[in-house]
């Protein structure tokens, strides 16, 4: 047999796995291979190495982080709960729109267009903003005439058909 | 206390409880996560991961099962994901001597001396086993579990267990004769 093929069984063979046929076959190839025979006894030795690793124990101090974890998340529960009052739902709401629409405009490719865009709204928003302000302006330099007639008209009514002078 | 009881009181909000529980899984599981990453501060803070994950898991537990092979699953699971992440192949372990040598006791200074250096080969060998297999290699190797127990804590069928398995060994044990070979040629 290959020594590859020897090779898989020699786990099985360590630990009294294989049947009687497969077990001769293996014992016949190591007293005849030097090879394999070397490998079969790092194979034990590897497995002996495993199995004497010591196992640790665990520190006081990681185990005051393990036993505190309860009292850890709670205290996270708490930090956090004021965020789900329901007085702070409508400003949470506007806030997520708020971060969705800059999330929008900021990872948006054509953002230079957007930029553009927004640059002409807010120009005819002003125009219209300075046209409104000149209407008020004239407004009120008339408000002095109509407050004139306004005054002479009131003065002219006659009430119940007015007075004999 | 039984374990269910534990982990029902657990579920209620008992922190003297969750300290049973602790005290119970931690050193299995520290030296587990030891075992697989090799580093000591990096098992610390896997342990604590792991148990953070088991705290928010528990209420998830379903009772009919075994809780020891749960958790493991769980650790198991965890230790494999973070290894993904973070790829700990490409970092060194720790020096076997730091930690691990303290308990060894051999009458011959000379077998012991063989001991150690196999060891410590083994050791560092461990990071040259793809995740998948090292941990199977420990569960069997290291933790003594039957291969029945590794096949139920790694959710595969026993014939794959037992390949990966002896992989792994082959693997360890190829490194092991290539370093005992050149040190002798040495």
């Amino acid at each position: 047999m290959k020594c590859e093929k020897i090779e898989e069984l020699l786990s099985p063979y360590l630990e009294d796995e294989l049947g009687p046929e497969e077990k001769r076959l293996v014992q016949e190839h190591l007293e005849s291979c030097k090879e394999c025979r070397l490998l079969f006894s790092s194979l034990e030795e590897a497995r002996r190495s495993l199995f004497d690793f010591p196992e640790l124990e665990v520190s006081e101090h990681l185990a005051e982080r393990l036993y505190s974890i309860p009292a850890q998340k709670k205290r996270f529960r708490l930090s956090f709960d004021f965020l789900l009052r329901p007085s702070l739902q409508p400003v949470l709401a506007a806030a997520t729109i708020f971060l969705t629409l800059i999330s929008f405009y900021a990872f948006n490719p054509n953002r230079k267009a957007i930029d553009k865009s927004i640059d002409r709204q807010f120009h005819l928003g002003l125009n219209e903003v300075e046209k409104l302000y000149a209407k008020a302006e004239s407004f009120t330099s008339n408000l002095g005439e109509y407050k004139d007639n306004f005054l002479v008209s009131l003065k002219n009514i006659k009430i119940f058909g007015g007075t004999e002078e | 206390m039984q374990i269910d009881n534990i982990v029902k009181e657990c579920l209620d909000g008992s922190e003297g409880a969750w300290c049973m529980l602790v005290n119970a899984y931690s050193k299995r599981i520290f030296n587990m996560a030891y075992q697989f990453a090799g580093s000591f501060e990096e098992a610390e803070d896997l342990t604590q991961d792991i148990f953070l994950k088991l705290h928010s898991a528990l209420s998830k537990y379903d009772f009919k099962k075994d809780f020891r092979a749960w958790l493991l699953t769980l650790s198991k699971n965890y230790l494999i994901d973070q290894y993904r992440k973070t790829k700990w192949e490409k970092k060194t372990r720790d020096e076997f001597d730091e930690h691990l040598l303290a308990s060894d006791t051999e009458e011959n200074p000379e077998i012991g001396l063989m001991k150690e250096e196999n060891k410590r080969i083994v050791w560092s060998a461990l990071n040259s086993l793809p995740s998948e297999i090292r941990i199977t290699v420990i569960l069997r190797d290291i933790q003594g579990k039957s291969y029945e127990e590794v096949a139920e804590i790694m959710s595969l069928p026993l014939g794959t267990v037992k390949s990966r398995i002896n992989r792994g060994r082959l693997q360890l044990a190829k490194i092991l004769k290539e370093k005992k070979e050149i040190e002798n040629e040495v």
